[in-house]
Protein backbone atom coordinates (compact mmCIF):
# COMPACT_ATOMS: atom_id res chain seq x y z
CA UNK A 1 0.00 0.00 0.00
CA UNK A 2 2.67 2.40 1.16
CA UNK A 3 4.37 1.62 -2.31
CA UNK A 4 1.53 2.58 -4.47
CA UNK A 5 1.41 5.41 -2.65
CA UNK A 6 4.49 6.56 -3.14
CA UNK A 7 4.33 5.40 -6.81
CA UNK A 8 1.36 7.19 -7.49
CA UNK A 9 2.20 10.20 -4.93
CA UNK A 10 5.31 12.51 -6.92
CA UNK A 11 7.38 14.98 -5.25
CA UNK A 12 6.83 17.99 -7.12
CA UNK A 13 10.68 17.79 -8.54
CA UNK A 14 9.39 14.73 -10.32
CA UNK A 15 6.29 15.85 -11.92
CA UNK A 16 6.54 16.71 -15.55
CA UNK A 17 5.12 20.00 -16.70
CA UNK A 18 3.93 19.26 -20.41
CA UNK A 19 4.35 21.84 -23.27
CA UNK A 20 2.18 22.20 -26.28
CA UNK A 21 2.52 24.35 -29.45
CA UNK A 22 1.23 28.09 -29.15
CA UNK A 23 -2.84 28.09 -29.83
CA UNK A 24 -2.97 24.40 -29.03
CA UNK A 25 -5.02 25.00 -25.55
CA UNK A 26 -7.25 27.74 -27.64
CA UNK A 27 -8.33 26.36 -30.62
CA UNK A 28 -8.67 22.86 -28.84
CA UNK A 29 -10.92 24.42 -26.24
CA UNK A 30 -12.38 26.31 -28.84
CA UNK A 31 -13.15 23.12 -30.99
CA UNK A 32 -14.78 21.59 -27.85
CA UNK A 33 -17.39 24.31 -27.50
CA UNK A 34 -18.21 24.35 -31.24
CA UNK A 35 -18.53 20.14 -31.42
CA UNK A 36 -20.46 20.02 -28.30
CA UNK A 37 -22.59 22.76 -29.79
CA UNK A 38 -22.48 21.10 -33.13
CA UNK A 39 -23.17 17.35 -32.23
CA UNK A 40 -26.04 18.42 -30.26
CA UNK A 41 -28.19 18.89 -33.46
CA UNK A 42 -27.70 15.04 -34.32
CA UNK A 43 -29.28 13.81 -31.50
CA UNK A 44 -29.44 14.00 -27.63
CA UNK A 45 -26.96 11.14 -27.18
CA UNK A 46 -24.27 14.03 -27.32
CA UNK A 47 -25.56 15.33 -23.92
CA UNK A 48 -23.58 12.23 -22.09
CA UNK A 49 -20.57 13.77 -22.86
CA UNK A 50 -19.48 16.58 -21.40
CA UNK A 51 -16.43 18.02 -23.60
CA UNK A 52 -15.33 21.09 -22.56
CA UNK A 53 -15.13 19.67 -19.04
CA UNK A 54 -12.83 16.71 -20.50
CA UNK A 55 -10.75 20.02 -22.30
CA UNK A 56 -10.50 21.56 -18.82
CA UNK A 57 -9.65 18.48 -17.29
CA UNK A 58 -7.10 17.71 -19.57
CA UNK A 59 -5.58 20.89 -19.82
CA UNK A 60 -5.25 21.46 -16.34
CA UNK A 61 -3.52 18.13 -15.81
CA UNK A 62 -1.20 18.66 -18.11
CA UNK A 63 0.28 21.66 -17.60
CA UNK A 64 -0.39 21.69 -13.45
CA UNK A 65 -0.38 25.18 -13.66
CA UNK A 66 -3.53 25.70 -11.77
CA UNK A 67 -3.57 29.68 -12.35
CA UNK A 68 -4.11 28.93 -16.15
CA UNK A 69 -5.85 26.02 -15.17
CA UNK A 70 -8.70 27.77 -13.29
CA UNK A 71 -8.51 30.63 -16.49
CA UNK A 72 -8.94 28.28 -18.53
CA UNK A 73 -11.98 26.32 -17.26
CA UNK A 74 -13.71 30.25 -16.17
CA UNK A 75 -13.72 30.83 -19.98
CA UNK A 76 -14.90 27.57 -21.28
CA UNK A 77 -17.49 27.38 -18.65
CA UNK A 78 -18.60 31.18 -19.42
CA UNK A 79 -18.54 30.49 -23.04
CA UNK A 80 -20.53 27.54 -22.24
CA UNK A 81 -23.10 29.27 -20.41
CA UNK A 82 -23.36 31.53 -23.25
CA UNK A 83 -23.65 29.24 -25.84
CA UNK A 84 -27.09 27.86 -23.39
CA UNK A 85 -30.17 29.17 -23.77
CA UNK A 86 -31.43 29.93 -20.49
CA UNK A 87 -28.37 29.66 -18.19
CA UNK A 88 -27.16 32.78 -16.56
CA UNK A 89 -23.87 33.56 -17.30
CA UNK A 90 -21.43 32.25 -14.67
CA UNK A 91 -23.46 29.31 -13.52
CA UNK A 92 -20.47 26.76 -15.54
CA UNK A 93 -18.35 29.19 -15.45
CA UNK A 94 -17.79 28.78 -11.58
CA UNK A 95 -18.32 24.76 -11.74
CA UNK A 96 -15.68 24.82 -14.57
CA UNK A 97 -13.18 27.47 -12.73
CA UNK A 98 -12.99 25.26 -9.77
CA UNK A 99 -12.56 22.18 -11.87
CA UNK A 100 -10.04 23.42 -13.53
CA UNK A 101 -8.05 24.65 -10.39
CA UNK A 102 -8.46 21.09 -8.62
CA UNK A 103 -7.68 18.90 -11.91
CA UNK A 104 -4.07 21.71 -12.07
CA UNK A 105 -3.78 20.87 -8.43
CA UNK A 106 -3.99 17.05 -8.79
CA UNK A 107 -2.30 17.37 -11.72
CA UNK A 108 1.14 18.41 -9.85
CA UNK A 109 0.25 15.27 -7.32
CA UNK A 110 -0.31 12.03 -8.95
CA UNK A 111 0.56 10.54 -12.20
CA UNK A 112 -2.34 11.03 -14.63
CA UNK A 113 -0.50 9.46 -17.95
CA UNK A 114 -1.79 5.82 -16.90
CA UNK A 115 -5.38 5.24 -18.67
CA UNK A 116 -7.00 3.96 -15.34
CA UNK A 117 -6.31 6.82 -13.24
CA UNK A 118 -7.45 9.34 -15.95
CA UNK A 119 -10.53 7.24 -16.09
CA UNK A 120 -10.86 7.70 -12.51
CA UNK A 121 -9.62 11.32 -12.07
CA UNK A 122 -11.68 12.28 -15.14
CA UNK A 123 -15.09 10.54 -13.42
CA UNK A 124 -14.61 12.15 -10.06
CA UNK A 125 -14.33 15.57 -11.52
CA UNK A 126 -17.29 14.70 -13.55
CA UNK A 127 -19.35 14.58 -10.04
CA UNK A 128 -17.24 17.63 -8.16
CA UNK A 129 -18.54 19.45 -11.40
CA UNK A 130 -22.09 18.35 -11.10
CA UNK A 131 -21.89 18.94 -7.28
CA UNK A 132 -20.94 22.80 -7.59
CA UNK A 133 -23.11 23.30 -10.44
CA UNK A 134 -26.02 21.86 -8.34
CA UNK A 135 -25.02 24.05 -4.91
CA UNK A 136 -24.55 27.20 -6.92
CA UNK A 137 -27.83 26.54 -8.33
CA UNK A 138 -29.27 26.31 -5.15
CA UNK A 139 -27.75 28.88 -3.42
CA UNK A 140 -27.46 31.49 -6.27
CA UNK A 141 -30.64 30.82 -8.23
CA UNK A 142 -32.99 28.67 -5.99
CA UNK A 143 -33.34 25.73 -7.96
CA UNK A 144 -33.28 22.47 -7.19
CA UNK A 145 -30.61 20.74 -9.20
CA UNK A 146 -29.58 16.97 -8.58
CA UNK A 147 -26.26 16.15 -6.93
CA UNK A 148 -26.28 12.59 -7.94
CA UNK A 149 -28.72 10.30 -10.59
CA UNK A 150 -27.99 7.39 -12.29
CA UNK A 151 -28.33 9.00 -15.12
CA UNK A 152 -25.19 11.47 -14.11
CA UNK A 153 -24.00 8.25 -13.28
CA UNK A 154 -24.20 6.53 -16.39
CA UNK A 155 -23.67 9.77 -18.32
CA UNK A 156 -19.93 10.24 -15.93
CA UNK A 157 -19.35 6.90 -17.04
CA UNK A 158 -19.40 7.68 -20.62
CA UNK A 159 -18.07 10.62 -20.60
CA UNK A 160 -14.74 9.69 -18.53
CA UNK A 161 -14.34 6.65 -21.20
CA UNK A 162 -14.18 9.24 -23.90
CA UNK A 163 -12.06 10.87 -22.11
CA UNK A 164 -9.64 8.16 -21.39
CA UNK A 165 -9.20 8.02 -25.26
CA UNK A 166 -9.51 11.87 -26.16
CA UNK A 167 -6.84 12.18 -23.98
CA UNK A 168 -4.26 10.00 -25.47
CA UNK A 169 -5.52 11.40 -28.86
CA UNK A 170 -4.49 15.10 -26.84
CA UNK A 171 -1.52 13.51 -25.78
CA UNK A 172 -0.25 13.98 -29.46
CA UNK A 173 -0.48 17.57 -29.27
CA UNK A 174 2.45 17.97 -26.86
CA UNK A 175 6.00 19.45 -28.05
CA UNK A 176 8.29 17.47 -27.56
CA UNK A 177 11.24 18.32 -24.97
CA UNK B 1 8.67 29.64 0.06
CA UNK B 2 8.16 30.45 -3.42
CA UNK B 3 6.29 27.37 -3.82
CA UNK B 4 4.10 28.66 -1.24
CA UNK B 5 3.77 32.42 -2.43
CA UNK B 6 2.72 30.51 -5.84
CA UNK B 7 0.01 28.82 -4.64
CA UNK B 8 -1.57 31.18 -2.52
CA UNK B 9 -1.57 33.15 -5.62
CA UNK B 10 -3.06 31.06 -7.56
CA UNK B 11 -6.01 30.19 -4.94
CA UNK B 12 -6.17 34.31 -4.38
CA UNK B 13 -6.94 34.25 -8.23
CA UNK B 14 -9.30 31.87 -8.02
CA UNK B 15 -11.34 33.32 -5.61
CA UNK B 16 -11.43 36.33 -7.17
CA UNK B 17 -12.67 34.35 -10.70
CA UNK B 18 -15.43 32.77 -8.65
CA UNK B 19 -16.33 36.24 -7.04
CA UNK B 20 -16.16 37.87 -10.05
CA UNK B 21 -18.39 35.39 -11.45
CA UNK B 22 -20.94 34.80 -8.29
CA UNK B 23 -21.43 38.99 -8.57
CA UNK B 24 -22.27 38.22 -12.54
CA UNK B 25 -24.72 35.56 -11.50
CA UNK B 26 -26.28 37.90 -8.51
CA UNK B 27 -26.42 40.65 -10.89
CA UNK B 28 -28.00 38.96 -14.03
CA UNK B 29 -30.65 37.41 -10.60
CA UNK B 30 -30.92 40.66 -8.98
CA UNK B 31 -32.07 43.11 -12.04
CA UNK B 32 -33.37 39.83 -13.91
CA UNK B 33 -30.91 40.76 -17.42
CA UNK B 34 -29.16 39.01 -19.54
CA UNK B 35 -25.50 40.07 -19.93
CA UNK B 36 -26.13 39.56 -24.23
CA UNK B 37 -22.97 41.19 -25.14
CA UNK B 38 -21.25 37.82 -23.82
CA UNK B 39 -23.84 35.30 -25.53
CA UNK B 40 -23.74 37.36 -28.71
CA UNK B 41 -19.58 37.48 -28.66
CA UNK B 42 -20.01 33.80 -28.08
CA UNK B 43 -22.24 32.99 -30.91
CA UNK B 44 -20.90 35.11 -33.07
CA UNK B 45 -17.15 32.92 -32.52
CA UNK B 46 -19.02 29.66 -32.74
CA UNK B 47 -21.60 29.78 -35.12
CA UNK B 48 -19.39 29.89 -37.92
CA UNK B 49 -17.54 27.23 -37.64
CA UNK B 50 -20.65 25.36 -36.98
CA UNK B 51 -22.03 26.40 -40.30
CA UNK B 52 -18.95 25.40 -41.75
CA UNK B 53 -19.16 21.82 -40.05
CA UNK B 54 -22.14 21.26 -41.37
CA UNK B 55 -21.58 22.26 -44.73
CA UNK B 56 -18.65 20.01 -44.78
CA UNK B 57 -20.40 17.46 -43.39
CA UNK B 58 -23.71 17.75 -45.42
CA UNK B 59 -21.41 17.25 -48.79
CA UNK B 60 -19.48 14.15 -47.32
CA UNK B 61 -22.77 12.91 -46.19
CA UNK B 62 -23.94 13.68 -49.64
CA UNK B 63 -20.96 12.45 -51.84
CA UNK B 64 -20.92 8.82 -49.49
CA UNK B 65 -24.56 8.87 -49.90
CA UNK B 66 -24.30 9.40 -53.90
CA UNK B 67 -21.13 8.13 -54.93
CA UNK B 68 -19.75 5.86 -52.26
CA UNK B 69 -21.92 4.35 -50.17
CA UNK B 70 -23.86 2.40 -53.43
CA UNK B 71 -23.04 -0.93 -52.24
CA UNK B 72 -26.19 -1.61 -51.16
CA UNK B 73 -28.52 0.34 -53.98
CA UNK B 74 -26.42 -1.90 -56.59
CA UNK B 75 -27.26 -5.23 -54.57
CA UNK B 76 -31.13 -3.58 -54.42
CA UNK B 77 -31.08 -2.94 -58.08
CA UNK B 78 -30.10 -6.33 -59.14
CA UNK B 79 -32.94 -7.90 -56.66
CA UNK B 80 -35.32 -6.14 -57.90
CA UNK B 81 -34.22 -6.44 -61.74
CA UNK B 82 -34.00 -10.35 -61.15
CA UNK B 83 -37.54 -9.65 -59.67
CA UNK B 84 -38.80 -8.24 -62.67
CA UNK B 85 -37.35 -10.84 -64.71
CA UNK B 86 -39.37 -13.26 -62.89
CA UNK B 87 -42.98 -10.94 -63.14
CA UNK B 88 -42.32 -10.68 -66.81
CA UNK B 89 -41.63 -14.54 -67.25
CA UNK B 90 -44.50 -14.87 -65.13
CA UNK B 91 -46.56 -12.03 -67.12
CA UNK B 92 -46.23 -14.03 -70.43
CA UNK B 93 -46.77 -17.37 -68.90
CA UNK B 94 -50.28 -16.17 -67.67
CA UNK B 95 -50.67 -13.99 -70.68
CA UNK B 96 -50.11 -17.30 -72.53
CA UNK B 97 -52.46 -19.37 -70.50
CA UNK B 98 -55.11 -16.54 -70.76
CA UNK B 99 -54.75 -16.70 -75.08
CA UNK B 100 -54.96 -20.62 -74.43
CA UNK B 101 -58.40 -20.56 -72.65
CA UNK B 102 -59.73 -17.96 -74.52
CA UNK B 103 -58.86 -20.38 -78.03
CA UNK B 104 -60.20 -23.19 -75.74
CA UNK B 105 -63.21 -21.83 -75.03
CA UNK B 106 -63.89 -21.01 -78.69
CA UNK B 107 -63.05 -24.69 -79.28
CA UNK B 108 -65.61 -26.01 -76.93
CA UNK B 109 -68.48 -23.45 -77.65
CA UNK B 110 -68.21 -24.97 -81.08
CA UNK B 111 -68.65 -27.96 -79.96
CA UNK B 112 -71.12 -27.15 -77.83
CA UNK B 113 -73.23 -25.63 -80.89
CA UNK B 114 -72.94 -29.23 -82.64
CA UNK B 115 -73.30 -31.92 -80.53
CA UNK B 116 -74.73 -33.77 -83.25
CA UNK B 117 -71.36 -34.07 -85.07
CA UNK B 118 -68.71 -35.83 -82.62
CA UNK B 119 -65.23 -34.01 -82.23
CA UNK B 120 -62.22 -34.02 -80.33
CA UNK B 121 -60.07 -31.56 -79.38
CA UNK B 122 -56.25 -32.20 -80.06
CA UNK B 123 -53.56 -29.57 -79.41
CA UNK B 124 -50.77 -29.13 -82.53
CA UNK B 125 -47.61 -30.39 -80.81
CA UNK B 126 -45.61 -30.13 -84.08
CA UNK B 127 -45.07 -29.27 -87.99
CA UNK B 128 -43.19 -30.78 -90.57
CA UNK B 129 -39.38 -30.33 -90.80
CA UNK B 130 -39.59 -30.35 -94.41
CA UNK B 131 -40.48 -26.79 -95.56
CA UNK B 132 -42.16 -27.68 -98.54
CA UNK B 133 -44.56 -30.06 -96.88
CA UNK B 134 -47.41 -28.63 -95.03
CA UNK B 135 -48.14 -30.78 -91.83
CA UNK B 136 -48.86 -30.66 -88.68
CA UNK B 137 -48.64 -33.10 -85.76
CA UNK B 138 -51.38 -33.35 -83.08
CA UNK B 139 -51.71 -34.95 -79.84
CA UNK B 140 -54.39 -37.47 -80.96
CA UNK B 141 -53.88 -40.97 -82.25
CA UNK B 142 -54.79 -44.01 -82.81
CA UNK B 143 -55.98 -44.53 -78.80
CA UNK B 144 -58.30 -41.58 -79.30
CA UNK B 145 -59.84 -42.99 -82.33
CA UNK B 146 -58.15 -40.72 -85.05
CA UNK B 147 -58.59 -42.56 -88.87
CA UNK B 148 -57.20 -41.66 -91.96
CA UNK B 149 -58.49 -38.74 -93.79
CA UNK B 150 -60.69 -37.38 -90.83
CA UNK B 151 -61.36 -33.61 -91.42
CA UNK B 152 -59.30 -31.21 -88.33
CA UNK B 153 -61.34 -28.23 -88.50
CA UNK B 154 -60.82 -25.03 -86.29
CA UNK B 155 -64.22 -22.53 -85.23
CA UNK B 156 -62.75 -20.17 -88.32
CA UNK B 157 -63.11 -22.97 -90.97
CA UNK B 158 -61.18 -25.90 -92.15
CA UNK B 159 -57.68 -26.75 -91.63
CA UNK B 160 -56.46 -30.43 -93.36
CA UNK B 161 -57.13 -33.79 -93.42
CA UNK B 162 -55.46 -36.50 -91.36
CA UNK B 163 -53.18 -38.45 -92.87
CA UNK B 164 -50.90 -40.23 -90.66
CA UNK B 165 -52.31 -41.83 -87.48
CA UNK B 166 -49.40 -43.23 -85.28
CA UNK B 167 -50.17 -45.49 -82.53
CA UNK B 168 -48.12 -43.03 -79.59
CA UNK B 169 -51.18 -41.06 -79.69
CA UNK B 170 -49.95 -38.49 -82.53
CA UNK B 171 -51.66 -37.94 -86.14
CA UNK B 172 -50.44 -36.42 -88.88
CA UNK B 173 -52.23 -33.67 -90.52
CA UNK B 174 -52.17 -32.50 -94.32
CA UNK B 175 -52.74 -28.97 -94.30
CA UNK B 176 -54.85 -27.44 -96.97
CA UNK B 177 -52.21 -25.29 -98.56
CA UNK B 178 -49.73 -28.29 -98.91
CA UNK B 179 -49.20 -29.20 -102.37
CA UNK B 180 -50.50 -32.60 -102.74
CA UNK B 181 -53.92 -31.25 -100.73
CA UNK B 182 -57.49 -30.84 -102.78
CA UNK B 183 -60.67 -29.99 -101.05
CA UNK B 184 -63.99 -29.82 -102.76
CA UNK B 185 -65.33 -26.53 -102.84
CA UNK B 186 -68.11 -24.07 -103.76
CA UNK B 187 -68.64 -20.61 -103.95
CA UNK B 188 -71.13 -18.83 -101.31
CA UNK B 189 -73.00 -16.87 -103.91
CA UNK B 190 -72.86 -18.36 -106.91
CA UNK B 191 -72.50 -22.60 -105.90
CA UNK B 192 -69.63 -22.87 -108.28
CA UNK B 193 -68.04 -25.83 -107.36
CA UNK B 194 -63.65 -26.32 -107.82
CA UNK B 195 -61.23 -27.59 -106.06
CA UNK B 196 -58.71 -25.73 -103.43
CA UNK B 197 -55.82 -27.43 -104.31
CA UNK B 198 -52.87 -26.02 -102.32
CA UNK B 199 -49.55 -25.04 -104.44
CA UNK B 200 -46.72 -25.15 -101.31
CA UNK B 201 -47.37 -21.37 -101.43
CA UNK B 202 -49.30 -19.98 -98.54
CA UNK B 203 -51.69 -19.16 -101.07
CA UNK B 204 -53.90 -22.08 -102.06
CA UNK B 205 -55.39 -21.78 -105.56
CA UNK B 206 -59.45 -22.75 -106.48
CA UNK B 207 -59.26 -25.08 -109.70
CA UNK B 208 -61.74 -26.01 -111.93
CA UNK B 209 -63.28 -22.71 -112.63
CA UNK B 210 -64.16 -21.70 -116.41
CA UNK B 211 -63.22 -18.34 -117.48
CA UNK B 212 -66.70 -17.11 -118.02
CA UNK B 213 -67.52 -17.46 -114.34
CA UNK B 214 -67.45 -14.00 -112.69
CA UNK B 215 -65.14 -14.60 -109.61
CA UNK B 216 -64.95 -11.13 -107.07
CA UNK B 217 -61.68 -10.64 -104.40
CA UNK B 218 -63.13 -11.79 -100.98
CA UNK B 219 -66.00 -14.25 -101.85
CA UNK B 220 -66.54 -16.71 -100.00
CA UNK B 221 -65.83 -20.36 -100.49
CA UNK B 222 -66.91 -23.54 -98.87
CA UNK B 223 -66.39 -27.02 -98.57
CA UNK B 224 -68.77 -28.99 -100.96
CA UNK B 225 -68.70 -32.10 -99.14
CA UNK B 226 -67.83 -33.94 -102.71
CA UNK B 227 -63.96 -35.52 -101.30
CA UNK B 228 -65.67 -37.26 -99.00
CA UNK B 229 -63.57 -36.09 -96.04
CA UNK B 230 -64.85 -32.38 -95.17
CA UNK B 231 -68.49 -32.51 -94.43
CA UNK B 232 -70.54 -29.68 -96.94
CA UNK B 233 -70.50 -25.97 -96.04
CA UNK B 234 -67.07 -25.74 -93.71
CA UNK B 235 -65.40 -22.19 -94.43
CA UNK B 236 -62.15 -22.91 -96.83
CA UNK B 237 -61.84 -19.38 -97.11
CA UNK B 238 -62.04 -16.15 -99.24
CA UNK B 239 -60.89 -14.96 -102.88
CA UNK B 240 -58.09 -13.02 -102.62
CA UNK B 241 -57.78 -12.63 -106.54
CA UNK B 242 -58.94 -14.08 -109.81
CA UNK B 243 -57.62 -13.55 -113.27
CA UNK B 244 -58.43 -15.89 -116.56
CA UNK B 245 -55.98 -18.87 -117.30
CA UNK B 246 -55.55 -21.83 -119.46
CA UNK B 247 -57.95 -23.55 -119.55
CA UNK B 248 -59.33 -22.79 -115.87
CA UNK B 249 -59.20 -19.35 -114.11
CA UNK B 250 -56.54 -18.94 -111.50
CA UNK B 251 -58.18 -17.63 -108.16
CA UNK B 252 -55.90 -17.53 -105.34
CA UNK B 253 -57.71 -18.10 -101.94
CA UNK B 254 -56.87 -16.65 -98.44
CA UNK B 255 -57.45 -19.43 -95.92
CA UNK B 256 -59.95 -18.86 -93.31
CA UNK B 257 -57.49 -20.38 -91.03
CA UNK B 258 -54.09 -18.99 -90.14
CA UNK B 259 -52.80 -22.13 -90.82
CA UNK B 260 -49.04 -21.04 -90.27
CA UNK B 261 -49.96 -20.06 -85.95
CA UNK B 262 -52.83 -23.27 -85.51
CA UNK B 263 -52.72 -24.05 -81.89
CA UNK B 264 -55.41 -26.05 -81.12
CA UNK B 265 -58.19 -28.05 -83.61
CA UNK B 266 -60.92 -30.30 -83.55
CA UNK B 267 -61.01 -33.25 -85.20
CA UNK B 268 -64.71 -34.49 -86.97
CA UNK B 269 -65.14 -37.72 -85.75
CA UNK B 270 -67.64 -38.38 -88.67
CA UNK B 271 -68.66 -37.32 -91.99
CA UNK B 272 -71.79 -35.92 -90.95
CA UNK B 273 -72.24 -32.45 -91.79
CA UNK B 274 -71.84 -29.77 -89.47
CA UNK B 275 -74.43 -26.76 -89.79
CA UNK B 276 -72.18 -24.02 -89.45
CA UNK B 277 -74.07 -20.35 -88.48
CA UNK B 278 -72.66 -17.20 -89.87
CA UNK B 279 -72.32 -15.95 -86.03
CA UNK B 280 -71.05 -18.75 -84.79
CA UNK B 281 -67.90 -18.94 -86.87
CA UNK B 282 -66.62 -15.58 -86.77
CA UNK B 283 -64.06 -15.44 -89.94
CA UNK B 284 -60.56 -14.46 -88.25
CA UNK B 285 -61.05 -10.38 -88.60
CA UNK B 286 -56.62 -10.77 -89.63
CA UNK B 287 -57.54 -12.65 -92.17
CA UNK B 288 -58.28 -10.71 -95.86
CA UNK B 289 -62.01 -11.38 -96.21
CA UNK B 290 -64.31 -9.38 -97.57
CA UNK B 291 -67.43 -11.29 -95.92
CA UNK B 292 -68.56 -13.06 -92.81
CA UNK B 293 -69.00 -17.00 -93.77
CA UNK B 294 -72.41 -18.19 -94.03
CA UNK B 295 -74.17 -20.76 -95.28
CA UNK B 296 -76.08 -24.11 -93.85
CA UNK B 297 -75.15 -27.06 -95.72
CA UNK B 298 -78.35 -28.87 -95.48
CA UNK B 299 -79.73 -25.39 -97.64
CA UNK B 300 -77.54 -26.50 -100.31
CA UNK B 301 -78.86 -28.45 -103.32
CA UNK B 302 -75.61 -30.16 -103.78
CA UNK B 303 -75.65 -32.02 -100.41
CA UNK B 304 -76.63 -35.38 -101.96
CA UNK B 305 -73.99 -35.06 -104.89
CA UNK B 306 -71.62 -36.74 -102.11
CA UNK B 307 -72.29 -40.05 -102.97
CA UNK B 308 -69.98 -41.57 -100.28
CA UNK B 309 -70.11 -44.93 -99.86
CA UNK B 310 -70.24 -46.18 -96.40
CA UNK B 311 -67.17 -48.30 -96.84
CA UNK B 312 -65.48 -45.27 -97.25
CA UNK B 313 -66.17 -43.20 -94.56
CA UNK B 314 -63.95 -42.31 -91.46
CA UNK B 315 -64.81 -44.96 -88.48
CA UNK B 316 -67.68 -43.14 -86.21
CA UNK B 317 -66.67 -43.62 -82.76
CA UNK B 318 -69.57 -43.77 -80.14
CA UNK B 319 -67.74 -42.68 -77.46
CA UNK B 320 -68.02 -39.06 -76.34
CA UNK B 321 -65.45 -36.41 -77.54
CA UNK B 322 -62.49 -36.17 -75.51
CA UNK B 323 -61.45 -32.98 -73.60
CA UNK B 324 -57.94 -31.98 -75.01
CA UNK B 325 -54.94 -32.77 -73.27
Amino acid sequence: MASMLSAGLRSDSNIEVHKYYGGTVIITAFLALVLQAFLHKYGRWSELIDLPLLVTVYFGVSRRNTSTGLLLGAAIGILQDALSFDNPIGLYGIAKTLVGYVSSSIGGRIDTEHPLSRFGLIFLLFHFHQVVFAVTQRVLLNHSAPFFTLRLLLDSVITSTVGVALFALLDRLRRSA
Amino acid sequence: MLNVYSRHRSFALLICVVFAQVLLLAFQIKRDRDVPLIRYWAAELVTPVGRAGTWTSSKIRGVWTGYIDLHGARIENKQLQAEVDQLRLRNFELEAQAKESQRLQLLLDFRQAHPEAPMLAAQVIGASADPTSHTLFINRGEHDRIRRDMAVITPDGIVGKVVEVFSNDTAQVLLIDDKDSGVGALFADTRTHGVVKGTGDPLPIMDYVVNDEKVHPGEVILTSGEDRIFPKGLPVGVVKDASPGTPFQVIHVQPAVHLDRIEDVLVLLTRQDVALKSTEVPVDPNAQTAAPVAAPASASPDSKSTGASPASKPAQPSAPPQEPR
